[in-house]
């Protein structure tokens, strides 16, 4: 077994050509993304070479515009990264595989009569005009995803979309899009489902979603989900009518892109950027006042970035539109507006900006400090952003959402 | 007579059906099925109109950034904005690296498979293999290894997305005639399509430096660009450039001259309505849509090959085929999307897709319809290249070939991967354009100040074809929302009077040798990039 086990991987090492040095500092780099210590790379390394065999997976496209397909091409290091990515054997992948008509369709029916494969879902799940606002082969979307879900190990919704409706679902709704978890649970199916969000999804969160499913000794998805710390956020989904638990990575979801952000600093010494594309941008100052949702968005994008790490939305000068939130689209539109109800992390809850530096030296810095934020929190105390005009504007509107005029 | 199905049509963007009536061996009718309904234009509705410039390229994964400038272009001319210099350039800029990093994913990671047998590759004698790429002027790789590498798929069994291939290519007896490429061409092919997947990614990092990411971009912010270029950036993005036009230039356009002479057929067919529409796309420094790089204008067939003025009046959408109850006929700054399902029919409605046509007729819209406008036009640096390609083609078939052979299957594929070098020619240009702006001290990106009432049509083309968007604002939010996507144009189905869109009438007279492996049609289905 042990034999058998370690072939596998130096098989897919020399016939990708990448040698094992490469691999170990790919899997350090897979930690990073998944909130772990890089000195967890030789774990990482050795269960994947104890993986015994590949495991079966369906790439189903629901409502979607292909985009977390497209995504997913763009992964760091593609030849390493791939070697993660083959641990699943796409047997269905409807953007990129050489098959098409029947052809494809008989490699689902295969795949779930066999079992104990994965599914990943991209796109919305499309329930309006019956169902039929999404048709494959003359079934309904909704009836593929519960054709393959059913029999599944486990899920995995990439993107916004698979995950709660994304931006299809933003009023009026008009195609009657809804998330996997709400659907499934609507359908009785209970299926373990873990949310990967943004729009489209970052390619490494799914690299290392699968690094952490090899990490099980008998590669059980059900038990991956156990290993994985996870956060849950609850949405009500109008679509099914029903209170709906997500579950989200900790390690990827648990902390805001504000409190990883580079420009934090500026945040802290009040500088923003008040006009796109100005003088203050090329100094890299804060985008919060130009409408960045970075503060209430929980994705380590900074961290992460992408592309292979080229550069991400906030460090191309664009304020972060929050599409790794619920309900996005109405929930951060318009974008270009600042937030005044910005929270700075699950255990401060919602704070005014300005609130938050006035009572830094109290519990509110301990926790700021908890949740890593890098904010030097000597010496700042009453040196917060000056936000006073903004706050009493917020406060005489009586608005959700302010806006710097 | 028999009807063949299609369904799902793999490796295109989003879904698509098609059907095919086959009689003798070649299609004598064809009924082309959007397969997805989301409903974008009505989310829109209400909004403000700087929002949807990122809801709006949604609409498409594979071509968000045109979406994104044809919808800024459209609130700007709606609220009356001109964006400063270097936002156009850095602008073209981006839409340059999505023309690049789509044309090169096209070819080999969606389209190669129709022509290329991978499996047939590993029978390919190496020595031969690197003459053949010398005396075809494409880039040499470690083809051994290549090959070893090709066998170890095999021999793991780790066919993952090629599962089912042999059903498509066959082997031995089963194999289909129509993989045709000597196994030397198939090995070269494969080296590149491995090399592809590292160059697609490349031009993606482009538009991440630029614009945060891709797919779905920040920065083109109606106004301008958020984008601020340091000395650092503008290194990033033009060793970026460099890196893929070199690929473009070594790989994928000798690769399409040395496929062409082993599918010449293809030039006997696919051709389609013949009426080509480009909106012109790469603004000029004066804004007029008829001086852009890739220029505006319109060849309608039945009067040959010459170009005429189009403006967005031109257009209608009828939706007696489509699944709408909304009126037929209206053009989109009146348009209505009421959606109705009634059952797949294709004696009656039978897609999702609207029927858009120019003064009432199809349009066929992408590479080929801006290379032949370009190339009636006189752009000097597509004259060039087509008549250099015309050279290749007149060889291989001892005969001499004109324009009008570009009117098939072939030519849409040869014009697709002779733009890719053209634009990226150009890109290099605009990046020293951009350098040159900012020495000369040019340093204003975003115009903050705007209306709030107006109607805008935004008309753009994406590497896949021509895209229009068109908004109604009225106190400072969306009244009206109306998109013509590229796809639209060429998938449309038939209108009231029965007219094929696009791709359909590409499809009849395509042959059909293997009813079971529709290769012919799935292939001319692709060379839309759908």
């Amino acid at each position: 077994m042990a034999q058998e086990a370690h072939s596998a991987l130096y098989d897919l090492l020399a016939v990708r050509g990448v040698s094992r040095r490469d691999f170990l500092k790919y899997c350090g780099s897979v930690a990073a993304v998944l909130g772990l210590s890089e000195t967890m790379a030789p774990q990482i390394a050795a269960a994947m070479e104890g993986a015994p065999k590949l495991m079966p997976a369906l790439w189903i496209n629901g409502g979607s515009c292909t985009g977390c397909t497209e995504s997913i091409a763009q992964v760091d290091t593609p030849d390493v990264a791939s070697i993660v990515l083959d641990y699943l054997s796409f047997n269905y992948f409807e953007t990129i595989m050489a098959a098409a008509g029947e052809f494809a369709e008989k490699q689902i029916t295969d795949t779930v009569a066999a079992g104990g494969y994965i599914v990943v879902y991209e796109g919305s799940v499309m329930t309006g005009q019956e169902g039929n606002t999404l048709l494959i082969n003359g079934k309904t979307g909704i009836q593929i995803l519960e054709e393959v879900a059913a029999n599944a190990a486990a899920i995995i919704a990439v993107g916004s979309c698979a995950v709660d409706g994304g931006w299809v679902m933003a009023h009026p709704n008009p195609a009657g899009a809804t998330g996997v978890q709400a659907w499934l649970n609507k359908k009785g199916i209970k299926t373990p489902v873990v949310n990967l969000p943004t729009c489209p999804v970052n390619p490494e969160w799914i690299v290392a979603m699968v690094v952490q499913l090899l990490l099980v000794a008998d590669r059980d998805p059900a038990k991956f989900l156990e290993i994985t710390p996870m956060v849950t956020r609850t949405v009500n989904d109008k679509v099914t009518n029903a209170d709906v638990d997500l579950l989200f990575p900790k390690g990827i979801f648990g902390q805001t892109i504000h409190d990883n952000c580079p420009r934090r600093g500026h945040f802290e010494n009040g500088e923003f950027v008040t006009r796109l594309g100005s003088a203050e941008e090329a100094m890299g100052y804060c985008l919060y006042k130009v409408g960045c949702k970075g503060p209430q968005t929980y994705t380590n994008c900074p961290i992460v970035r992408w592309n292979s790490r080229a550069s991400w939305c906030v460090e191309s000068g664009a304020p972060c539109i929050g599409c790794g939130g619920l309900n996005w689209v109405d929930n951060n539109a318009p974008f270009l507006m600042r937030m005044s109800d910005m929270q700075l992390g699950g255990s401060l809850g919602n704070v005014q900006v300005g609130t938050a530096a006035a009572v830094v030296g109290g519990v509110a810095a301990a926790a700021l400090v908890a949740h890593g934020l890098g904010m030097k929190a000597a010496g700042r105390v009453g040196d917060g952003p000056p936000m006073e005009t903004a706050k009493a504007y917020d406060r005489k509107r009586g608005a959700k959402k302010g806006g710097d005029k | 007579m028999a009807r063949t199905v299609i369904d799902p049509l793999t490796r295109i963007e989003g879904h698509l059906r098609v059907e095919v009536e086959v009689t003798d061996g070649v299609v004598s009718d064809a009924w082309v099925t959007g397969e997805l309904w989301r409903g974008m234009e009505l989310i829109l509705e209400n909004r403000h109109p700087e929002d949807a410039f990122w809801v709006s390229q949604r609409i498409c994964g594979v071509c968000p950034i045109s979406h994104s400038h044809a919808s800024a272009q459209s609130t700007e001319q709606a609220l009356g904005i001109k964006i400063p210099n270097n936002a156009r350039i850095i602008r073209n800029l981006i839409e340059a690296a999505q023309y690049l990093h789509s044309h090169i994913l096209w070819f080999y990671t969606l389209a190669a498979l129709d022509f290329v047998n991978p499996v047939n590759a590993l029978s390919a004698n190496i020595a031969d293999t690197y003459a053949l790429a010398q005396a075809a002027g494409t880039r040499v790789a470690d083809f051994g290894a290549v090959q070893k590498r090709l066998q170890g798929f095999v021999e793991n069994g780790q066919f993952s997305i090629f599962s089912g291939h042999t059903g498509w290519w066959g082997v031995g007896e089963e194999k289909h005639p129509g993989y045709a490429l000597p196994p030397e061409l198939d090995l070269i092919a494969t080296a590149h399509y491995l090399e592809a997947l590292e160059l697609q990614g490349v031009a993606a990092q482009i538009i991440s430096v630029m614009s945060g990411k891709f797919p779905h971009h920040m920065t083109s912010i109606p106004g301008g660009t958020a984008f601020v270029p340091t000395e650092q950036k503008l290194d990033d993005i033009l060793f970026r450039f460099t890196r893929v036009k070199e690929f473009i230039d070594t790989a994928l356009v000798p690769d399409t001259l040395a496929i062409a002479p082993f599918i010449l057929d293809a030039a006997t067919y696919g051709g389609g309505c013949k009426n080509f529409l480009s909106w012109g796309v790469f603004e000029a420094e004066d804004m007029d849509p008829y001086s852009r790089s890739l220029p505006r204008g319109f060849i309608e067939g039945a009067k040959g090959l010459s170009v005429m003025e189009v403006g967005p009046e031109m257009v209608t959408e009828d939706v007696e085929h489509s699944w709408y109850d909304s009126p037929t006929g209206l053009n989109p700054a009146k348009g209505e999307t009421a959606a109705k399902f009634t059952s797949l029919d294709t004696n009656d409605k039978y897609s999702w897709g609207k029927a858009a046509r120019l003064n009432g007729l199809p349009a066929e819209v992408g590479p080929l319809s801006r290379m032949l406008v370009a190339y009636v036009k006189g752009v000097p640096e597509v004259t060039k290249l087509i008549d250099g390609a015309l050279g290749v083609l007149s060889k291989a078939a001892g005969a001499k070939l004109g324009p009008e052979v570009l009117l098939s299957l072939l030519g849409r594929i040869a014009a697709r991967n002779l733009e890719a070098a053209v634009v990226a020619e150009w890109s290099i240009a605009w990046v020293l354009e951009l350098i040159g702006a900012i020495k000369g001290g040019s340093s204003d990106y975003f115009v903050t100040e705007r209306g709030s009432d107006g109607d805008g049509a935004g008309l753009w083309e994406a590497p896949r074809g021509s895209v229009g968007h068109w908004m109604t604002v009225k106190n400072g939010k969306i009244a009206k929302y109306q998109i013509v996507a590229p796809t639209t144009w060429d998938i449309a189905p038939r209108n009231a009077d029965g007219v094929r869109g696009p791709m359909e009438e590409a499809l009849v007279g395509t042959p059909c040798v293997d009813a079971e492996r529709p290769l012919e049609p799935m292939r001319v289905a692709h060379s839309f990039d759908p």
